[in-house]
């Protein structure tokens, strides 16, 4: 499993967004910047390949940078 | 207690629910899969996480109530899914017992008002190998809430097994969410100004949006079953598809969702497609963990620009998607009916696209597991899913539905789809792509077109000169009653033939033919080819200024006719008169097979027309084709009828000098005159004749051609429309053939035997005929798929040589071939496509030019004729419903008039357009295109928007604004869903339609007939009553009366069926004074869920209850026709019974019972073929349709009421026919003691004279009638107009008698 920072969380939400990762705030939803069902599926599968504890159901009920960094601050200890 | 805790359905269930109420019994709504589990499955553990998890899953013990607020559900626990084990392990083949257990268990359709929504079998097949079964219905379940309830439950089973091996508590896991949260949402949702804006945004997102039209052709009703390929992706397409992706810098669930889209469009031939593509909607935290109904279907409209860069369509998609998603919560069910797409075939996707990457079977702890979807709900087109994660596997699934698609077309589909996805994923453009497989391109180009036949090498001139040598004393020609044989022919056409020859005429010379139809037209055709030349038919109707261009272009070096009325012959005119009448020596050498045999002149785009030059070895294998497969001889008679510029004359002119038979010549007019036909197809007993099809049919509605016997009739020209060919077998015996070929190619290219027991709708244009192939090939000049439309390219023999005088047009149309290197193909212009057999159908023209009449027109000729009258600046003609429109931008000298009388000058009066619209200017689109969109309707008669007529119109139309909430007017074409209904308004119309007129056709009719005047009519002829969704139920109106004069009952025959008395109904009702209301009784076991009757004492008893409540006191009239007197009898022992009066007792031509005692019983394919006789076709012309299948296939293909029942209903209709022996073998009159009028088909039971009134005389006092009809036609009109008035004349005379 490899660990996740911030940044990289960041970046992998630009990247799927098709934005800049310093073009959106820690606490704005996701979803009302793009973030649809199938993004998220789409995130979530890779960040499972890659060992990284976050499904879909976290990007669903917690749609920020800062929450789903508080989950995976959590998780991953 | 349970109604007060129950709540709404989500909009999301909503949208099932009425779907599902239009067919209750369509088991398609189960959803379902299996794993199969190989290696030890730990059953306990499985089954306490099958149970745990059925708590969480608070959707899973879901309940329905529907009451009078519309359905409600509620959670009751007692339904909560338990897990079922069967041991297969014992079977001969477990996995096949397994299979069809879990097909069975599918095709169990879930009441909703008791459920249980979900079922969970576990299948032991061996000990170490299991299928376990989920089966959960759609109301409670989607795609990925399957999904997640799988994951849940191989999670929990990997709890169970781990707190087994330590003894301790089960912790640990996420559970599932529960139902309240997806309420509050949906409610929430339902009231937030997201909706509104959502809704608004699609609706400018699918403004303008093109009608639907299928991959296939057919209409998109979800069966009860669907049909299914499966097959893994290859690795080979699965990484190109990636790589794209990753090039392209898209999801690659976009990207595959775009190609396959791309795929699609293809199949409709249209510019853009608008598929279907499955949202999860899964985005809030209510949603994301709970098993529930959630998932939306967005429209997707994508118009591949196929010679761009594919990487600008592939973002265009993804972006559109993206942004679909976005509004992806508001149902497709509302935008459906706020675009107007509700009722009849419109819809608001094709083929569905479902790319669920998260679908991949769960880890369970020691087991290998693979996944098996069994159903995912209704498919109503065609649905392409695809699952897996793409980077280690991913699946393509197919489900088609069983009434669009054959097996081998999905399991083609799924095979090229795959191909197709591995190439246009490494493609640089779409148009580089080709549709169809290697293998099907061969199969296109080759294995369709093995026509290789041999053929003598020679010419016309020399089979008509062996032909005449051959029987000189045989007829050879006969015009007006006056015949000439071979050897008269032979003299005549030699003699005219040197005249020729001595004018210059031989090879490749052209003569003119200006001759009305009469001996001499003949002997001239015969003449100018036993000569050596080419003729030239000139039509004396068509104007002089038309004439003149041809002959300018032809330059003949003589023209035949009787005179020269505008001047244009000259010397070269020569008359009959100065034909020589024998020939001073015989004429040596016939003409080479490559010189031209005849030029005829076709409607040209440029304004001028065209010469077709054809050659002897092109006409040649036409005919003796002709004359072996249909085999001509001797016997023979041709009808010549069709003018000679109408290139089908030529087999007409030529074919029976070649085969020996007679060629009759019509007289000059005969051919517009059906009656005419009629009498000259009797006198001349003509075996063989033409028609293009619209003239087959107004021969077909003449009296005089009725009874007509011939060997065969040709047709081409037109499509021949599957109704005509009905009505042809229904009408004339003989054979009827549907040729299709154009003049370039020698008359016919293909031909299609449309007998009486061809189902085919739309009947082909066949095969190829010898040494000749039909190809279909796309825009890229590639083959197409089977299937697929494509141009239709024709090659071989009988190609023309070309244009004449028009090496520019020639090359445009005759293409080199690039399949086989020397040869040519001519471009027809047609659209066409295979059907499986191999079987050409055509679908239309490919470009401007239109048939009317069965005569080719190019409009750029009319359009060429406008300019030149000077009359308008600008013009466009188009052809709307086989009319000619012209818009013009008129000048300062037009008038209507003044623009016809130029068009007669120039054109033949076919292209004379029909109606004139004149525009201030032509519209044109942003980019300077036309926009023919906007050109406005043109007005041949009354428009839409006709107020409702008095009555139920205009009483229904005061509904429809009444249950809408509308002011203003409502017309009698307005859609109930186009002024803003919806499924639930719909109930409320059916109400009150119900409150005013007692009874109402039915949610399905509704859809079907959504307009006042249509949904008028239904109600009207009494469809539907006591909640008969379709017209079944046990008691339906037939007309409605006067509240106060005693009705009429009729009782159904052997098909449980009433609605067969219809127009005895009427009659009935017209032949009173004081209009009788005419009820018919139809059987209750029509309802597949009732009981079968005991006996018809029991049937009757039942009747007669129903008639009692139905007309509580009074006299009561009952009569039935065959099996439906013997009830009508019994109902009257009953009604005696229970003391009320009897009034009528009618039996049309019943017998007793006894009497079917007697008989053979009949077999259940006997019973079946009833169907055929009740749906209203004659048994005896489909003698092959013998299984249920057939029959019913054959029914559903048709376009009678019966065949278009929705299948429970039908199954209902089979039912009963299939009970009716067994009810009459067992019943045992009693006597009634009032009198029987019996009506006896006079006409009928020549083999059973036992069969007579007098049988009734012990069960009754008989009152006998006889009218002169057959048996099966009492209940038509003409039997009814005098059966009618002798019942209500007996009915009056009952209800004088004070009662």
């Amino acid at each position: 499993m490899s660990t996740m920072t911030l940044e990289k969380l960041r970046a992998d939400i630009a990247a799927l967004l098709e934005d800049a990762p310093e073009s959106f705030g820690d606490d704005e939803n996701l979803m009302d910047l793009g973030l649809d069902s199938m993004r998220a599926m789409n995130l979530a599968m890779q960040w499972d390949e890659d060992g990284v504890p976050l499904d879909f159901a976290d990007l669903a009920e917690a749609p920020t940078v800062a929450g789903l960094w508080a989950l995976l601050s959590e998780r991953q200890g | 207690m349970d109604e007060a805790r129950a709540v709404p359905l989500t909009e999301a269930q909503s949208g099932l629910w009425y779907a599902q109420r239009l067919d209750r019994a369509n088991p398609i709504f189960n959803t379902g899969q299996y794993l199969d589990l190989r290696g030890p499955l730990d059953t306990q553990a499985l089954s306490a996480a099958v149970a745990q998890a059925g708590v969480e899953a608070e959707s899973l013990s879901l309940r329905f109530i529907d009451g009078p607020d519309g359905p409600r559900q509620l959670i009751d626990p007692a339904l909560r899914p338990q897990l079922q084990l069967v041991d297969l392990s014992g079977e001969p083949d477990p996995e096949a017992a397994a299979r069809a257990a879990i097909r069975h268990e599918m095709n169990i359709a879930v009441v909703p008002e008791t459920g249980p929504m979900a079922r969970q079998i576990l299948f032991r097949l061996a000990p170490e190998r299991h299928f376990w079964a989920q089966l959960v219905h759609h109301f409670a379940i989607d795609g990925y809430g399957m999904v997640l309830l799988t994951g849940r439950i191989a999670e929990l089973y990997g709890l169970f097994l781990a707190g087994k091996e330590t003894g301790g508590p089960i912790s640990g896991g996420r559970a599932l969410a529960g139902l309240s949260g997806v309420w509050a949402d949906d409610a929430a949702y339902r009231q937030s100004d997201a909706r509104a804006d959502d809704a608004a945004w699609w609706r400018q997102a699918m403004a303008g949006m093109d009608e639907v039209i299928g991959m296939a052709p057919g209409k998109a009703q979800s069966a009860y079953t669907f049909r299914r390929f499966e097959a893994a992706l290859p690795p080979s397409a699965r990484e190109a598809l990636l790589a794209r992706a990753k090039d392209a810098g898209l999801n690659w669930p976009d990207v595959l969702t775009a190609l396959v889209a791309a795929y699609c469009r293809r199949f409709t031939g249209t510019p853009g497609i608008t598929v279907g593509v499955p949202s999860m909607g899964r985005m809030s935290a209510a949603t994301a963990r709970a098993v529930a109904m959630v998932m939306n279907v967005l429209p997707l409209r994508v118009s591949p620009d196929e010679g761009a860069p594919l990487g600008d369509y592939l973002s265009a998609v993804a972006r559109d998607t993206g942004e679909a998603r976005k509004h992806g919560r508001y149902r497709s069910e509302y935008l459906r009916r706020d675009l107007g797409l509700l009722g009849g075939n419109r819809r608001l996707h094709g083929p569905l696209i479902n790319v669920q990457p998260y679908d991949r079977p769960p880890r369970m702890a020691g087991l290998e597991v693979a996944l098996h979807v069994t159903g995912t709900g209704p498919v109503e087109d065609i649905n392409f899913t695809f699952r897996g994660d793409g980077t280690r596997e991913l699946s393509i699934e197919v489900d088609a539905n069983p009434d669009l698609y054959s097996a081998a077309e999905v399991a083609a589909h799924g095979r090229r789809l795959a191909v197709f996805i591995e190439a246009a994923a490494q493609a640089e453009r779409l148009v580089d792509v080709s549709t169809a497989t290697p293998e099907e391109a061969l199969h296109e180009l080759e294995a369709y077109n093995a026509t290789a036949h041999p053929v003598p090498e020679g010419s016309l001139t020399e089979l008509i000169a062996r032909g005449m040598a051959a029987t000189p004393d045989a007829p050879a020609l006969r015009f007006g009653g006056a015949e000439i044989d071979y050897a008269e022919l032979d003299r005549r056409t030699a003699a005219l033939a040197a005249a020729l020859r001595a004018r210059g005429v031989g090879a490749e010379v052209i003569v003119a033919v200006a001759l009305p139809r009469s001996f001499e037209l003949v002997i001239a055709l015969v003449a100018v080819l036993r000569a050596g030349g080419a003729y030239l038919p000139l039509d004396l109707d068509h104007p002089a200024e038309r004439i003149a261009t041809i002959l300018d272009s032809a330059a003949p070096a003589v023209v035949l006719a009787q005179d020269d009325p505008h001047g244009l012959y000259g010397t070269r005119l020569l008359q009959p008169a100065d034909w020589p009448s024998t020939a001073p020596a015989a004429l040596a050498k016939y003409p080479a097979p490559d010189d031209a045999a005849y030029v005829i002149y076709t409607s040209g785009s440029t304004g001028t027309p065209k010469g077709v030059l054809v050659t002897h070895r092109a006409i040649v294998n036409r005919l003796l084709w002709m004359g072996e497969h249909y085999g001509f001889g001797p016997q023979d008679r041709i009808l010549q009828k069709t003018p000679a510029t109408f290139d089908v004359s030529v087999w007409e002119f030529f074919l029976s000098f070649v085969t020996g038979g007679t060629l009759v010549v019509a007289p000059p007019d005969a051919h517009r005159d059906p009656a005419a036909i009629a009498a000259l197809i009797r006198r001349e007993a003509i075996t063989t004749l033409h028609f293009v099809p619209s003239m087959l049919g107004a021969f077909l509605d003449a009296r005089e051609s009725d009874g007509i016997a011939v060997a065969r009739v040709f047709c081409s020209g037109e499509e021949l429309p599957a109704d005509l060919r009905d009505r042809f077998h229904g009408r004339v015996t003989g054979e009827l053939h549907n040729l299709y070929g154009p003049t370039e190619a020698a008359v016919d290219v293909s031909y299609w035997p449309a007998s009486a027991d061809d189902p085919s709708r739309p009947v082909p244009i066949g095969h190829a005929v010898w040494n000749t192939r039909l190809v279909l090939l796309d825009d890229q000049r590639r083959p197409v798929p089977l299937g697929m439309a494509g141009h239709l390219y024709l090659g071989g023999v009988q190609l023309a040589r070309g244009y004449l005088g028009r090496p520019d047009l020639t090359a445009e149309r005759f293409i080199a071939d690039p399949f086989h290197p020397g040869e040519r193909l001519y471009l027809a212009g047609d659209l066409a496509r295979r059907r499986p057999d191999g079987a050409v159908v055509y679908l239309g023209r490919a470009d401007h030019q239109v048939k009317i009449r069965g005569l080719r027109i190019e409009l750029g000729e009319i359009e060429a004729a406008i300019g030149a009258s000077g009359l308008a600046t600008a013009n466009i003609v188009l052809a709307k419903d086989g009319r000619l429109v012209a818009y013009v931008v008129p000048t300062a000298d037009y008038t209507a008039e003044a623009l016809r009388a130029a068009l007669a000058r120039r054109l033949p009066d076919y292209m004379v357009p029909n109606a004139l619209v004149e525009l201030d200017a032509m519209p044109v689109t942003a980019n300077g295109k036309l926009d023919r969109k906007a050109l406005p309707e043109p007005v041949f008669a009354s428009s839409g928007g006709e107020a409702p007529a008095e009555g139920t119109e205009a009483r229904l139309a005061a509904i429809f604004a009444e249950v809408l909430e509308r002011e203003g007017a409502i017309s009698a074409s307005d859609d109930f869903f186009g002024l803003g209904g919806d499924s639930l308004s719909a109930v409320q119309l059916l109400a009150r339609v119900r409150e005013e007129w007692g009874h109402d056709p039915g949610l399905a009719a509704l859809f079907e007939y959504p307009d006042v005047r249509g949904l008028a009519a239904q109600i009207d002829t009494g469809n539907g009553d006591d909640g008969g969704d379709e017209g079944l139920g046990p008691l339906i109106t037939l007309v409605r009366g006067a509240a106060d004069v005693a009705p009429l009952f009729l009782i159904h025959p052997a098909g449980g069926l009433g609605w067969g008395y219809r127009t005895l109904a009427q009659a009935v009702s017209r032949a009173g004074a004081a209009g009788r209301t005419v009820y018919a009784l139809q059987s209750p076991a029509l309802d597949p869920d009732a009981p079968a009757p005991e006996s018809i004492d029991a049937l009757a008893a039942d009747y007669a209850r129903r008639i009692m409540q139905a007309w509580p006191q009074g006299p009561c009239h009952v009569a039935g026709w065959s099996v439906g007197g013997i009830i009508a009898q019994a109902i009257a022992v009953e009604l005696e019974a229970a003391g009320r009066q009897v009034g009528l007792v009618a039996m049309l031509d019943s017998y007793p019972a006894d009497c079917w005692r007697a008989e053979p019983e009949p077999t259940t394919s006997q019973a079946l073929r009833a169907l055929l006789a009740i749906a209203g076709y004659d048994p005896e012309k489909y003698p092959h349709l013998q299984t249920r299948k057939d029959i019913l296939d054959f029914l559903r293909a048709g376009d009678s009421a019966l065949g278009n029942l929705p299948p429970r209903a039908l199954d209902g209709v089979i039912r009963v026919v299939l009970d009716t022996n067994r009810l009459i073998r067992g019943h045992h009159h009693r006597r009634y003691g009032g009198v029987l009028t019996h009506v006896r088909a006079g006409l009928d039971h020549q083999a059973r004279p036992q069969l007579t009134p007098q049988l009734w005389q012990v069960l009754g006092t008989l009152d006998s009638l006889t009218v002169p009809f057959l048996h099966p036609q009492l209940t038509g009109a003409d039997a009814s107009a005098l059966i009618a008035p002798a019942l209500v004349e007996r009915m009056a005379a009952c209800e004088q008698v004070p009662a």
